[in-house]
């Protein structure tokens, strides 16, 4: 009863000073605000590394070799860049001499992609469209899971069969009544039967998977390569880490062979993992958390400091009614709850000001960068936590000397 | 020593001393009184002479250097803070010069105030703060904030706020004070009624034509009873 009129009234107070009461709560607002938004960047992160990038476009011990690397540090050198533009393209022999020498190869599938501008069957039609030539591991090892029908088999890839293994958005918009297994799709002037439709995967990189046409290796090469032997990829899976790693040492010595390089001459194609981006986003999200605290309880000491003197002031200023309070019968415990009450209300609102802000740091993240963010409900729960506690903690001062008052003294107070 | 029943307030040797550095101010010494159920008492004296002093210590607000005090029959020395509050929320009703409403809330609130230390549940606070604020002439004014009444208006709100809790005795240190003549006496007939009713009603006050609404007069100086007299007649004006 009490306490509800009294955060009544402090919201109250609040609100008539709103500008004061802003910069009262700045360190507060300023603390949550951060700790929302970090941990949501970092989460949304964490799992956009684990299950979208490192999951599906790699997969767990997969070792990607391409011409170059497509996913730059950033910190290469313009000579690198120039010097990597001059690789020579992966072709088929290349990928047929690492199968053939690297040990503990669990599956291993390459693959040469291009640009459609559309794919039909009678008057259905789907607008750009990813056209995926590749061997018949390669579904198996991205993990790209077949809903309907089969995937592309060994005699498929090695003979050239025009058949295709459809993504969930074409299907939709090509064959909207009926299964499309069965029936033909044309890529420009060609007919392919389609076997199979993939899982739908949406999301951000799942619209690319969802708008892609799978089709055996032989058939893209015979079809629309102008040079037969050149391909994009190739994925190398293992079974274990530690069989990736011992790996990889083996194909860049399979690939410098065949490339001819001399012991000073850098590499000649690019050769990825997902533990790399993994381990780098490890390192990232370390330093993130490790700061996160700190900034964190910085902010909400100085904004605990900042509300204990307001507290302080604001008692002195109502010596008087904490005297006609006493008068009236209120026990210093009465007194103690009432200023503990304001100071935890005043800080909760600090709170839910920064849970706004954090809030929206994130959504803001989450539209103008590719990372995505979501505000997590624990976050929310600590932070409405971490305003109370600040606020009874900066208020236990000031309350004590309240409760402490003099009744008479109190009323003399001018 | 075990008071008579009808002493709702008993002092013997009731004395308070200031040290100020190395000057002792004797507010009070050595004070015998004795109020009764349903008395209606004046205090007296110049200014300094110890009457907020004594108000305070019979209000519970304050603890006496040495003496003693018996509130309904209590000695109230043996009080802890606690107990003190209890008393001064149930057994006191207090009337200040100043009125000291809280700002910036409704004259019902303010009047719910003591039922609010009491424990009472807010349905009812409302309905006994209502009554209350109804039998002072202000059912019209409650949603009003102090700054939006009289000060005469402030001073029944505050009257209504002593009374709420049906305490055992009124305690009102110069209510007039800040009011003029004609709602000096408005009030005092309002206290005056009190009385009637069977209130017990000590008000300090500088002016002999508040005095004279009392039954009893007690003069103070320099901490001294210096006079204690009972009027034959009650000065309904
Ligand atoms: N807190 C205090 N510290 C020191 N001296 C005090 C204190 N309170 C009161 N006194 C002194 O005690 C004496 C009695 O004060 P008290 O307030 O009781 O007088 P009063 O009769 O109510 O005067 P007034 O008519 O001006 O209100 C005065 O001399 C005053 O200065
Ligand atoms: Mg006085």
């Amino acid at each position: 009863m009490n306490i509800l009129e009294t955060v009544r009234l402090a919201l109250l107070q609040i609100w008539a000073q709103k500008l004061k009461s802003f910069f009262t709560l700045l360190g507060v607002i300023i603390g949550v605000t951060f700790l929302i938004a970090v941990i949501a960047v970092v989460e949304g992160m964490n799992r956009y590394v684990q299950d979208d990038f490192a999951g599906s476009i790699f997969g767990i011990n997969t070792l990607r070799v391409e011409r170059v690397r497509t996913r730059n540090t950033g910190r290469e050198d313009a000579a690198t860049l120039r010097r990597q533009s001059r690789n020579p393209d992966l072709t088929v022999d290349d990928a047929e001499a690492i199968a053939a020498n690297v040990p503990g190869i669990w599956y291993l599938a390459y693959a040469t992609d291009r640009f459609m501008p559309e794919v039909w069957s009678g008057s259905n039609r789907r607008k750009n469209v990813r056209l995926l030539g590749v061997t018949d591991e390669y579904l198996a090892l991205q993990g790209w899971d077949v809903l309907e029908g089969r995937g592309i088999s060994r005699i498929d890839h090695v003979r050239g069969i025009r058949v295709a293994v459809i993504g969930d958005a074409i299907a939709e918009r090509v064959f909207p009544d009926g299964s499309p297994v069965g029936q033909h799709i044309r890529l420009g002037p060609f007919r392919y039967r389609v076997v199979g439709v993939l899982k739908k995967q949406g999301g951000l990189i799942g619209n690319i998977r969802d708008a892609s046409v799978v089709v055996p290796l032989g058939a893209y090469h015979a079809d629309f390569a102008r040079r037969r032997a050149r391909i994009e990829e190739i994925n190398i899976k293992f079974r274990t880490t530690e069989e990736m790693e011992a790996g990889e040492a083996v194909v860049i010595e399979v690939l410098r062979r065949r490339h001819r390089l001399r012991p000073a001459d850098e590499d000649d194609f690019g050769i990825e993992s997902a533990s790399q981006i993994l381990d780098a986003w490890e390192k990232v999200k370390n330093v993130l958390l490790a700061a996160l605290p700190g900034l964190v309880s910085v902010a909400l000491v100085v904004g605990g400091i900042v509300i204990m003197n307001i507290m302080l002031m604001s008692v002195l200023q109502r010596t008087r009614e904490v005297g006609v309070r006493k008068a009236l019968g209120a026990r210093r415990i009465d007194i103690t709850r009432q200023f503990l009450a304001e100071a935890a209300t005043l800080s909760s609102v600090g709170a839910a000001i920064g849970i706004g802000a954090g809030w929206g740091l994130a959504e803001l993240v989450d539209l103008i960068t590719p990372l995505p963010a979501a505000v997590s409900a624990w976050s929310i729960l600590v932070a409405i936590a971490l305003g109370v506690v600040v606020g009874v903690v900066a208020g236990v001062y000031p309350a004590l000397r309240a409760a402490r008052l003099d009744p008479v003294d109190a009323l003399r107070y001018e | 020593m075990n008071p008579p029943d009808s002493a709702i307030i008993l002092t013997e040797g009731l004395t308070k001393d200031y040290v100020l550095g190395a000057e002792t101010v004797h507010a009070l010494r050595d004070v015998d009184i004795r109020i009764d159920r349903g008395d209606f008492v004046a205090i007296m004296g110049h200014s300094g002479s110890g009457k907020s002093t004594l108000l305070n210590l019979i209000g519970c607000l304050d603890t006496p250097t040495a003496g003693k005090y018996w509130l309904n029959g209590q000695e109230v020395s043996t009080l802890d803070d606690n107990e003190l509050a209890h008393i001064r929320n149930r057994e006191i009703g207090f009337v200040f010069q100043t009125f000291n409403l809280l700002p910036r809330t409704t004259a019902l609130h303010n009047v719910e105030l003591p039922l609010i230390y009491a424990g009472v549940s807010a349905k009812e606070r409302k309905a006994t703060a209502s009554r209350a604020l109804d039998a002072v002439g202000l059912a019209d004014r409650m949603k009003h904030q102090p700054a939006e009444l009289s000060g005469g208006e402030r001073q029944r709100v505050a009257i209504a706020r002593a009374l709420v809790n049906e305490p055992s005795i009124v305690l009102a240190d110069e209510p007039t004070g800040n009011l003029d003549s004609s709602t000096s006496a408005e009030i005092m007939e309002i206290i005056v009624k009190m009385n009637e009713r069977g209130e017990t009603i000590i008000v300090v006050t500088h002016e002999q034509d508040i005095a004279q609404y009392a039954d009893r007069l007690i003069g103070l100086r320099d901490g001294f009873i210096e006079r204690d007299e009972r009027r034959a007649t009650s000065s309904l004006a």
